[in-house]
């Protein structure tokens, strides 16, 4: 398992590489002028080229290049070419924000998803069944940030019981966990859509199964036949799709964290692409690759150790 | 800081759930149930009573939530925090030299102060504001100020008390502004020189000598205008001072949390008197929904608007909100490039010109919020701009005529119209939208204009590059010379010109010598001393401008603010362009609800 572990790190450097270039040329393509956009159309033309130079920009694009992998190498994201802040000190705060948002969306999906894709099984083609399957394709369907607005207009607009702007203060529980909770749910709800299907036909799957039969002959009541041996080897699957689950959320995430205004990862890279802020950019991109890659990992390896059948070498 | 604040108020509702929980209902229940039987009946009953003790406890809770919201309003009027958010995901800098976002222009007006100010809510005109009184020689090229005493430089790391400005500071400042490496507004400062006489009077001089209106305007707080700490800036440099910017205003920097705020609080030391407000958050908040619900929960005060009228009237209506729509707004004016066919051609310019009617783009962009404008350069009120009066004595407003369109489309060889592709920025109020409305009516004379939306970083970049025929611009500028010259100069023709830039219309390059004399005209009203000569100049060039239709001015567009009614600008707010926004004095406070 070590040596599959090592390989595929080894594997994903290749990929990494393919994906920063890609990165770099992506920024670079996009028409606009990160001086132009930091100083507005007033400024004059020698204020522009003066800060062109400052950022950077004025050498050749294969220089630029060399600069950007030789700063990676050295482990350094650089700095924002807008307001000189590091990129590495940016991440490290807008990480927190963007992990607790993406764990506690996975938990909400759980939560709710694998109660609802239970009865969706059990009582299959029941009305229970259409319920939450039309339920579920409504969270597949809509999208992240409108649901967002719908619950802000109830809990925060109508109830008034959470704010709605930023993302609170880490070192305030109770600050943080109010801003937390509606974009977390908005999120959950997504992922909730994920789980309950997935929960309907992995549970449709074991319990079709031999030993299901099995059980119920030997006279075990039907929950613990449900619970002790269908639902069991179901969840399977479920738990170990966690890290893929979580990918998606990062993806989906973005749009979240814009509408409630939380000061994420996805915030940090919509705000360097809008302001063509190339070095941040490409920082972030590095980094949210290296996580799909780390989780992608970590999928396959969680998978092993939970799933004897399954074996890496 | 303002969160710190919010907290407090958070705090107060959370305690109210601690009390509830001290009451403990939930421990007293399962006290009971340990030594109850174990039949159906008496778990049910236990199993209600369970529940209703977490209804019991939900309501309570929500109800703190609720209390908690509105005694949040109160809290903010008795601690006087202001929020206003803008459209930004970030701020780009502070530095006020370089400042140009909303949002940051905005922030820096709060933190800087120069020699002389626009009045606030009206600023038309100028008076003192570090300067108490200036002279200006015979030759109008030697100008004399005398400063303020007593004005002291917010604290900061190295000067914890601050230190007073003197000569050496206003010296500093604008030798910084000049300079283009450190300044995105070095071009006005060319040709001007600047010593400290004594402590306390500073005497600039100008090469060529130039009208009050133009000069002041250099000096005004306003961009390159607005005086920086020396001390702090040679102590810590440039890059240092984006983020924390040193100045003699209302408010001090505090603090600024990337993507999310900057935190300014009352200055109390200011020269005027220290602020009503204690402290003023910044917010970067880009969606609108998001600033638009934070407004109505009551965590934002002020927001920025969208510049429609539908939504402004959605927006008017909600209670305890007011929205405020001032001008003197950006100019949005169609420019043609008329180095290439078919906008080479005059004909076909006028007939374009014919097709659009200017009262139908500003009915759809809304009654309220978008005026008809005719001058090319700035919109009126602004000293010197063409009315529409002007115009129709000049008998240079061509519009809202399809048949004399389609005439003159004919006399150009296109009997049948043509089609021609622009390339629009996304942002919706200020590009597409009235751009969508022209689209349709020079639908009506054949003139097939499609449209290439892109973003607006791109949309820049592409129209220097030459790469549309028609160039929609909505711009503001702080004067007509300012205007004339980017927009119309031989000079500033983009990519060719000696210094490229905003003179899309190629006009001054190209065509006969009638067009290109434009340049000795606008050069001629730049250095005319007397102001009423010079508007005259200023308005002959305009109608020049109109005649050969390099440009037809389209309309321009009111800022849209939003505010609660607690808020009290403490100003009357008509005519407002030094920020883009409602300007934030030391007299703004937050009335108690």
């Amino acid at each position: 398992m070590v040596s599959y572990a090592v390989r595929r790190i080894l594997q994903s450097i290749p990929i990494l590489f393919v994906v920063l270039t890609l990165v770099f040329l992506i920024a670079r393509v996009l028409p606009g002028d990160p001086a132009v956009a930091a100083l507005g159309d007033y400024a004059s033309k020698d204020a522009v080229n003066a800060l062109r130079e400052r950022m950077g920009l004025n050498v050749p694009l294969w220089m630029q290049y060399v600069r950007f992998l030789a700063d990676l190498c050295r482990g350094n994201l650089g700095t924002s070419m807008i307001t000189h802040y590091p990129v590495a000190a940016q991440i490290q705060k807008a990480l927190p924000y963007s992990l607790e948002l993406t764990f506690s969306a996975i938990g909400f999906g759980f939560l709710i998803g694998i109660p609802l894709g239970i009865p969706a099984a059990v009582r299959r083609n029941s009305f229970v069944d259409y319920f939450n399957r039309v339920f579920s394709l409504m969270g597949l369907s809509v999208p992240a940030f409108y649901l967002g607005i719908l619950l802000m207009l109830l809990f925060s607009i109508q109830l008034k019981w959470f704010p709605v702007v930023g993302g609170g203060e880490l070192s305030n529980l109770s600050s943080n966990l109010r801003h937390l909770f509606l974009p977390a749910l908005s999120l959950g709800l997504i992922m909730t859509a994920y789980v309950t299907r997935m929960t309907r036909s992995s549970l449709l799957n074991s319990l079709r199964e031999d030993y299901i039969r099995t059980a119920h002959a030997k006279g075990l009541t039907a929950r613990v036949v449900l619970f002790k041996h269908a639902l069991r080897n179901a969840l399977i699957p479920i738990v170990a799709l966690g890290g893929v689950y979580a990918v998606v959320l990062i993806g989906s995430s973005v749009m979240t964290e814009i509408v409630f205004s939380r000061p994420g990862l996805g915030s940090l890279m919509v705000g360097a692409i809008k302001q063509r802020d190339y070095t941040t950019l490409q920082s972030v991109m590095v980094f949210y690759a290296v996580i799909v890659a780390v989780l992608n990992l970590m999928t396959d390896l969680v998978y092993e150790l939970i799933d004897p059948r399954i074996q890496y070498r | 800081m303002s969160h710190n604040r919010f907290m407090t108020s958070c705090r107060r509702c959370f305690s109210v759930r601690t009390i509830v929980d001290g009451w403990n209902p939930l421990d007293a229940s399962e006290a009971n149930t340990a030594p109850s039987g174990r039949d159906a009946f008496a778990e049910r009953e236990e199993l209600m009573r369970k529940r209703s003790v977490v209804y019991l406890a939900f309501a309570v809770v929500s109800l703190a939530f609720a209390f908690g919201a509105t005694a949040h309003a109160q809290q903010l009027a008795k601690d006087q925090v202001i929020n206003i958010a803008f459209d930004a995901g970030d701020l780009q800098t502070l530095d006020p030299h370089r400042a140009a976002a909303t949002a940051d222009r905005a922030t820096v007006d709060m933190i800087f102060n120069g020699l002389v100010r626009y009045t606030p809510g009206n600023q038309v005109g100028v008076e003192p504001d570090l300067a108490t009184s200036w002279k200006v020689s015979a030759d109008k090229k030697v100008w004399t100020f005398a400063l303020r005493k007593g004005v002291f430089f917010h604290p900061y790391p190295g000067n914890p008390n601050g230190y007073e400005l003197t000569a050496d500071d206003i010296v500093y400042s604008f030798k910084r502004a000049a300079d283009s490496k450190r300044s995105a507004y070095a071009g006005e400062y060319t040709g001007m020189s600047f010593e400290a006489v004594d402590p306390f009077t500073v005497r600039i001089t100008i090469e060529k000598p130039i009208s009050e209106t133009l000069f002041l305007a250099k000096v005004a707080s306003y961009a390159g205008g607005m005086i920086v700490a020396k001390k702090a800036v040679e102590e810590k440099g440039d890059d240092w001072f984006k983020t924390n910017p040193i100045g003699t205003g209302p408010f001090k920097f505090d603090a600024y949390e990337p993507r999310q705020k900057t935190v300014l609080s009352g200055n109390p030391k200011y020269f005027r008197g220290a602020p009503e407000l204690k402290t003023v958050a910044v917010r970067y908040i880009a969606a609108i929904n998001s600033r638009e619900l934070g407004l109505q929960s009551g965590e934002l005060q002020i927001i920025e608007g969208l510049k429609e009228d539908k939504w402004v009237e959605k927006v008017a209506a909600l209670p305890g909100i007011t929205v405020k729509s001032f001008g003197p707004c950006e100019s949005q004016v169609l420019l043609f490039n008329m180095a290439k066919p078919p906008f080479n051609d005059l004909r076909v310019r006028k007939a374009f010109s014919y097709a659009v009617s200017r009262e139908s783009v500003a009915a759809f962009m809304g009654k309220g919020l978008a005026v008809p404008i005719y001058s090319p350069a700035q919109a009126p009120p602004a000293p010197g701009a063409l009315t529409k009066e002007d115009a129709q004595r000049a008998g240079v407003v061509y519009e809202d005529n399809i048949a004399e369109a389609k005439k003159l489309l004919a006399e150009a060889g296109f009997p049948n119209g043509f089609r021609t592709e622009v390339i629009i920025s996304e942002m919706a109020s200020s590009y597409q939208k009235p751009m969508v409305a022209i689209q349709a009516q020079v639908k009506r004379a054949g003139i097939d204009m499609a449209l290439k939306v892109v973003d607006h970083s791109s949309f820049h970049s592409l129209i220097r590059e030459d790469a549309s025929p028609i160039v929609y611009y909505s711009a503001w500028r702080p004067n007509v010379d300012a205007y004339l010259t980017r927009f119309y100069h031989s000079d500033s023709v983009v990519k060719t010109g000696k210094k490229a830039d905003t003179n899309f219309s190629h006009y001054g390059a190209v065509g006969d010598t009638s067009v290109s004399n434009i340049d000795g005209l606008i050069e001629k009203a730049r250095w005319e001393l007397d102001a009423d000569k010079q508007v005259a100049l200023w308005k002959e060039a305009q109608v020049k401008l109109l005649k050969d239709v390099a440009v037809v001015p389209i309309i321009r567009l009111k800022y849209v603010f939003p505010m609660s009614a607690a808020v009290d600008l403490g100003h009357p707010l008509e005519f407002s362009w030094v920020t883009y926004s409602p300007q934030i004095t030391e007299k703004t406070r937050l009335l108690a609800p």
